[in-house]
Order: C-alpha cells, then structure tokens, then sequence
C-alpha cells in the first residue's frame, strides 16, 4: 500500500489533483502488458489494441510474472503507479493459449477480469490490411450484432465490457469528419454443438458514398486487426464495488422541464393547460343599441358633455354583467386565448 | 445507354436498412446494439456474412446519428451534438464526497452568522490616504511594527527585560501560527470523519 503523498511544489501538487476523484471523470487509461510468456501473436494482437486506443494508453515492454488470476496484487500496483483503470494482459500457455486478459479496475482495484482466448488461425494484424488507417484517437463506431448479447448474461457482460473499453471520452460534440471506423462486435447465437460461440472482433474503415439520397450511403473495408475470441475464466465484480463504482453524482443529470418532451422524431413537443374561457369579457362587435347604460353614466355624459369616446371606453367593460349580448362567433376576437387541453406543438 | 446507366447507378444506392428488430442506439457513445440473430456462419461465408451485418449497422448508426442528432456546421466542420448516455457504466473512481465543514464553519452555522463578502485585498488608508493591502509586503496589518518609538504597556510586558519593539511583531506571528494549528485540526478531523464514513465494499471486506 502506497502511503498519501504530500506534494512538495506547484507541478507535482497539479499532477495529484489530476487523479482525483471528479465529479465528470476523464477517459480511461488503459495499461497493455505481458506475462513472462506471451506468443508472437498475442503480443501483435496487444500492440494492435494498443494502437487502437491510442493516446490514452500505455504499454510495457518488459515482461511481467503475474498470474491474474491468482494473484493480481500487481496489477493493481500497476494501475495505480499508472493511474491506469483498464489493463490488457497477454500470456501464453499450453493451456490457455494466446491468452488477452481485459482486466477493469475501480479506485486501483480489480473490478472484473475476462479471459479471451485468441483464435491464432484467424487472427489476422492491422498491417495485414493495406489500407488506410483511421487516425489516432478518434472516437469509434462500435456495433454489436448478435440475439446472445442480449440474452446471454456472460455474453452482456462481455458486451459492456467492450463499449467500456473502446468508447473512449465521453464527449458532448463530435465532428461527423471524425466518424472514420467502426468496431464491430459479433457473436452467433448458442447452439447445441456450440454452446459457446466465438466472439468476432473486425475493425473497419467507413465510406461514404453520394447516394441521390440526403443521407450518404455507407461502405465499410476491413482495417483490422480480425480477432476471434473464446471466452474463458472470468471474475465477477464484486456487488459492492460495483454499486459504488455504478454511483451518478447527484446534480449532474438535466432537470427535466415540465410539459415538454421530445418525440421519436426528434420534434419538441410542449403542452400547455390554461383556464376556463371568460365569454363575459369577449371583445364583440359594438353595437350602440346594445349598450347598456346606468342612471349615473347618463348623468355624467350630461356634465362632460364631450364624450363619445367615453362611451366607446365603457362598453368594454360593462359587459360583464348577466346579461349577455347576442354574439355572433364567427366575429368574436378572443383577447387572450386562455382554454384548452389539447396539446400543442412548440416548434 | 450504358453510359447513362452508369451515370444513375448512384442515384439508386439504398440508404435504409430494414430490420426485424430494430436496432437501439447509445449515441453518447457511438454505439448501435442489434439483437437480431446472426445469419448462420460457416467458414467460408463468415466474412462476408460479418462484413455485411456490419455495415448495416454503421449505415443505421450514421443514418441515426444525422437525422436525429442536432447539427450545426461551423468553419470547422459539421459538429453533431451528442445526448447524454444512456448505457450505465462503471466509474474510474468513486464519486467526490463533499468538503468535511470546519470549526468554524459547524459554529457560524449553528449561530447563523453568514460568511463575510469578499471585499479584495486592498483597504483604503485614512493617514496616507492611500490604498495598501490589508496584508502581505506593505500590509496594514503590520503598523507600527517599526515605528521608532513605541509606548511601552505595562500590563502586557510580561518579562520585563523583554525588548517591547518586536511585541507587537510578535503578536502577529502568534496569530498567524494559531490559525495553522487550527487548519491542521480541521484536516485532521476531515480526514477522520472522511475514513470512517466511506461506506461500502472496503470496510466490509476487512
């Protein structure tokens, strides 16, 4: 166990407060390294990986005797030297051959481990490709195809391990530019003779085509690396650690305003509730032989005896009483247009 | 005529794809889910058979993205605004417990003294009338520390052989080393109370 470092200058106190905990965390580091022995393949599969996930991660080059599974002390050593959270660890035995470990951590320590056989026939590297490449650090497509993803729970499981792996930064804006490639994650279903379908890994190239359309058409070429993975020893999280590591700081998420919503299309809808019509206060047409006149307003239209706009003034108002003039509704103006349950579209 | 063909063939490039299940998106994270079982796979046809699923499924994924996602295009490009994820996934760290309150801060909020605004470092001197800071090079808070002659009090001379120029000097310094301890009590404390009141996986695991 490492002992809380106090920071001794600026510099080293800035790179401290960077691996605090935060409220919107960062992207993932990811640590590649490999067992004592590791195969030509499993360690071009890990350089291929490393380049895919390129800046944000880290690769050793000198071998380590670590067993995971038995033992994954170091690795958690590791991670937090290297403030790493995800780890990809390559070995080779004869039992398991062509080993790829993905390994999660939470606060430095082993969250859940996978162990994904690589089918050494199929694997083929990215420079296998001779193609264009996309470029450094770009975010993924990230496809899963396949009804075992969501019916098998190891296969789930797998499946939000991948997205955590390749999803990179959470990021609110993306240019459409930086779309270059897509990973895409396949399984078959479960069979009798295949209990246990292998999990295809392809990475591609995106191209877009002019297609008469608005939307372009899509094209994809294969970019690698082409792996086949068999899924073998994994460790659960534990349900603790994970109800802690699942937490949402509370006051992040967006206050949902009231009454308005968005529907699938994407078209805003708001929906608006208000009063009662007050038919008494219609504006109608003004008519003089429709107005009613009290004994005082006769009187004083004798004193200020220039007022015929004072009477156009009072008609308004004095029409709130019971008795209600004859309206033709085709003619009435609704000053404020105050009832109805319908909804109404904003935008 | 086989020019013309030519000419329109990509006009007719189909841009939808239609699926028994209909696919779900986590835009946040690019990420289309297709629960459509996969065509049967033999060697032979699995490339192709993995290559045409995929691109189906980027093809609904763009398609997605740039009808559903609002657009703004700026001299830098076309920039799609991406919603929040909906796919929950583990933290690298726990979440931030709040800052533990200090001494002071439990006892003005049992009083209900509110925190005193912020008025800057500089304080308008009425002798020079000129502003000066309130401490630090030059601060206010250092008058009369070398003044040259200084009124001797009595009651406050303890040992009387002590020199009464640098009291008040000294008084300061005592101030400033009484509110370093108080800071280190309030870490202390923070700390303490921060142990203790993690709840979760660690304490029960030991």
């Amino acid at each position: 166990m490492l002992q809380a470092v106090k920071p001794k200058n600026a510099r080293s106190k800035r790179a401290l407060e960077a691996r605090e905990p935060k409220l919107v965390e960062n992207e993932k580091t990811t640590l590649f390294l490999r067992g004592t022995t590791a195969s030509a393949v499993v360690q071009d599969a890990l350089g291929d990986l490393h380049s895919l996930k390129k800046p944000q991660a880290i690769k050793f080059q000198k071998k380590n005797a670590v067993h995971p599974f038995e033992d994954a002390s170091a690795l958690e050593f590791f991670s937090r030297k290297n403030d790493a959270s995800l780890m990809v660890f390559a070995s080779h035995s004869k039992k398991r051959p062509h080993n790829l470990t993905f390994v999660r951590f939470f606060e430095y320590q082993v969250l859940d481990m996978v162990e994904l056989g690589l089918d050494a026939e199929s694997f083929r590297k990215m420079q296998d490709f001779k193609n264009a490449k996309a470029g450094i650090g770009l975010k993924p497509l990230i496809s899963f195809s396949g009804a075992i993803f969501e019916n098998n729970p190891v296969y789930e499981r797998m499946k939000f391990m991948f997205l955590d792996f390749f999803r990179g930064n959470t990021v609110e804006e993306i240019d459409v530019e930086a779309l270059q490639y897509m990973i895409s994650i396949s399984a078959a279903d479960a069979t009798d003779e295949e209990p246990n379908p292998k999990i295809h890994f392809r990475c591609y190239m995106l191209k877009t085509v002019r297609s008469g359309h608005k939307l372009p058409r899509v094209e994809l070429e294969e970019m690698g690396p082409r792996m086949d993975f068999k899924i073998g020893r994994i460790q659960e999280a534990n349900p603790d650690m994970l109800k802690e590591a699942m937490k949402k700081p509370k006051g992040q998420e967006m206050r949902t305003k009231k009454n308005i919503s968005v529907d699938p299309m994407g078209d805003k809808i708001g929906r608006i509730h208000v009063d009662r019509q007050d038919l008494g206060k219609l504006q109608t047409r003004k008519m003089k032989g429709l107005k009613k006149r009290g004994r005082d307003e006769v009187e004083e239209e004798d004193n200020a005896n220039d007022g015929s706009d004072l009477e156009m003034d009072d008609d308004d108002i004095e029409m709130g009483d019971d008795s209600v003039p004859v309206v033709s509704p085709k003619r009435a103006r609704v000053s404020a247009p105050k009832k109805s349950r319908v909804p109404e579209e904003l935008d | 005529m086989s020019t013309e063909m030519e000419v329109d063939e990509p006009q007719r490039l189909p841009v939808t794809v239609t699926k028994p299940i209909p696919l779900t998106y986590d835009l946040a994270h690019l990420t289309a889910f297709d629960s459509n079982p996969l065509p049967p796979l033999t060697p032979q046809s699995l490339e192709q058979t993995l290559h045409s699923t995929s691109r189906d499924a980027a093809q609904l994924l763009i398609n997605q993205i740039l009808t559903t996602v609002p657009l703004t295009s700026t001299q830098d490009g076309v920039f799609a605004t991406l919603p929040a994820p909906i796919t929950p996934l583990p933290r690298e760290k726990p979440v931030p417990k709040p800052k533990e309150p200090t001494t002071w801060e439990k006892f003005a909020k049992k009083k209900g003294i509110a925190a005193k605004a912020k008025d800057g470092k500089m304080v308008y001197d009425e002798v020079s009338g000129e502003w000066v800071p309130k401490w630090g090079y030059k601060g206010n808070n250092k008058n009369g520390e070398d003044d040259w002659l200084v009124e001797v009090d009595e009651s406050k001379q303890e040992d009387v052989n002590a020199n009464p120029r640098g009291l008040s000097r000294a008084e300061r310094v005592e101030r400033v080393r009484k509110n370093e301890r108080q800071q280190r009590k309030n870490e202390k404390n923070a700390a303490a109370s921060g142990a203790s009141s993690s709840s979760g996986y660690k304490n029960r695991r030991r």
